[in-house]
């Protein structure tokens, strides 16, 4: 699994890697940790004293230096899979029979980037994400203010709208208590069912799915599927919870759910949710969540 | 031994309704047999008389007969062997009420997805089966851990009708018992029954748990709304509780049964 965590200088940025960082100790992720600079960001303002030109001693540069840290402090050292080792003499067999002791040094087992782009936030991480092949966009907002983003305030939604793996919105900390899921129960892929399951064990949270219906109960394709979810997940020891929403009334149940849950929703191509819940809806359910919200695709 | 009847269709609420069944046979001392009963109402008009008609019925039921066996095949590894399901032609109401009184049934289990719409759930309340069933029928709304039960209690109810029917069902097998009293708040935030009713009720049902060899773990009033009350359920693996009186869908106490997440117990009236 490949996660980027898009990082500010902001506090809510610290609860990003944070999230980041329990859901790679349990994936054994490699991360990319971005922080993005504005142009004008990089050069030294010579009206302002106070301004730093782009370097190790850039506020951004330091800020990236504490959340490498703080991200690695969530592994013991000796455990760590983003630690290079030191080097060491081992016994290796050169030859049938033959031992020699030579001195070795071994790699890190997963990766951890911390890397810095120069551009408009938005375009410059979705690159990233591209180049990279992201599995995973983790990316913090404050809570109170609609999910801001400092300096672009859009830049959490337009990420979750224009990005083609699954993004992770973080609010400020926050108990995650139940997760619910509204899942395309015919399209929903493998890989955003392991993606709950990840969330429902590092919060040790309650998981609900919901079943769409049409207003007279559910699909026998679709309970078929809900089925085959259910089992998938009670052979994981997580018990979920099943609900039916009829799709008149999910843009109620979510806005309701969302205020205090962490919200779920599959947005992959041609998911029954893009018709029901256009992008400015799921935008307000971004904004307007006092919990996460994890877009899946 | 307590006789249970389990109402399967071939549908993602009777697995779960079936899974749950299993799962508290292996706490209380119970003997499970399925039925189906297929609704020839639901397939259309039938094709003419005599004959034709019979065998419509037969090709009928022979397809519910292959769903069923089928959904009991695919919850085999969670179930122990299963007695042959009844299959039945008819409306599902009348034939199930018949065979519970025929066959003098302890309890009888049922699924029904939770749903975010309270239409269907106060439609089942309605019906003939929950008003006149002659034995405790469980409702699995979803697949809970049997680990805690709740005995909810509220205005206008026979406490110890309800208590009763519980002590007689989970005689032995491990749980924690809570008891609850719902103060339902009438329109303008009136109660019925002050909270000093309330605990005497509370009180009684104690001593009746306690005589039966229950210790209930709690025993507490709840008041509130019923959307931020539902919450206090969603770790009971059943809630014991009856419908008496209460079949007006528009009180407070048939909405919170209709938002709690978890199996419901209803105790006959």
């Amino acid at each position: 699994m490949k996660i980027l965590v898009a990082v500010d200088r902001s506090s809510y940025s610290a609860y990003a890697v944070e999230e980041a960082a329990r859901l790679a100790r349990n994936t054994l992720a490699n991360v990319t940790l971005l922080g993005v600079l504005s142009p004008k960001e990089a050069r030294k303002n010579h009206h302002d004293p106070a301004s730093v030109a782009w370097g190790p001693s850039h506020p951004l540069a330091k800020a990236l230096g504490q959340y490498r840290e703080s991200f690695l402090s969530y592994f013991e050292e000796k455990d760590s899979p983003y630690l290079n080792r030191e080097f060491d003499y081992e016994l290796i067999e050169v030859a049938k029979g033959v031992w020699q002791e030579l001195g070795v040094c071994r790699s890190a087992r997963k990766s951890l980037k911390v890397r810095t782009r120069l551009g408009n936030p938005v375009k410059q991480i979705l690159a990233e994400a591209e180049e990279d092949e992201s599995d995973l966009i983790i990316v913090g907002c404050s809570e109170q203010k609609q999910c801001f983003w400092e300096g672009d305030a859009n830049v959490p939604e337009r990420l979750a709208n224009g990005a083609a793996c699954s993004v992770l919105v973080v609010k400020e900390e926050r108990n995650v208590r139940k997760i619910v899921c509204c899942l395309d129960q015919d399209k929903t892929s493998q890989e955003s069912l392991e993606m709950i399951n990840q969330m429902v064990s590092i919060h040790h949270a309650d998981l609900e799915v919901i079943g769409m219906s049409d207003g007279e109960g559910l699909k026998s394709e679709v309970e078929r599927k809900m089925n085959s979810i259910l089992k998938y997940y009670l052979d994981r020891q997580i018990n979920p919870q099943i609900k039916v929403v009829p799709l008149s009334s999910l843009e109620e149940f979510i806005s309701k759910e969302a205020r205090q849950d962490l919200m779920a929703l599959w947005m992959g191509k041609k998911s029954v949710l893009e018709n029901v819940l256009p992008w400015t809806k799921v935008k307000r359910v971004i904004k307007a969540s006092h919990s996460s919200v994890l877009i899946l695709r | 031994m307590l006789k249970t009847l389990v109402s399967l269709n071939a549908d993602l609420a009777s697995s779960i309704a079936l899974r749950y069944a299993c799962r508290m046979g292996t706490m209380v001392k119970m003997t499970l047999q399925t039925i189906h009963v297929e609704d020839p109402a639901a397939a259309g008009h039938p094709p003419g008389t005599g004959w034709v008609r019979r065998t419509w019925e037969k090709s009928l039921l022979k397809a519910g007969e292959d769903e069923i066996a089928q959904l009991i095949q695919a919850e085999r590894p969670s179930c122990p062997p299963l007695a042959l399901t009844k299959i039945l032609i008819g409306d599902p109401e009348e034939e199930i009420l018949r065979e519970l009184e025929r066959e003098s049934y302890d309890l009888f289990i049922e699924g029904e997805l939770y749903s975010f719409s309270s239409a269907s759930f106060y439609k089942k309340m309605r019906s003939r089966l929950y008003k006149d069933a002659f034995c405790p029928v469980i409702l699995v709304k979803n697949l809970m851990e049997m680990g805690r039960i709740a005995v909810l209690l509220a205005d206008d109810m026979n406490p110890s009708g309800v208590v009763k029917t519980f002590l007689k069902i989970f005689n032995g097998g491990v749980f924690d018992v809570d008891l609850l009293y719902y103060r339902v708040q009438q329109s303008g935030g009136q109660t019925l029954h002050n909270q000093e009713h309330a605990e005497s009720v509370l009180s009684s049902a104690r001593n009746l748990l306690v005589e039966g060899g229950r210790v209930p773990r709690e025993g507490r009033v709840i008041q509130d709304s019923p959307e931020k009350l539902s919450d206090l359920f969603k770790d009971y693996g059943l809630v014991v509780s009856s419908i008496n009186d209460l079949a007006d869908k528009k009180s407070h106490m048939m909405e919170l049964l209709h938002r709690i997440p978890s199996p419901i117990l209803f105790c006959p009236r």
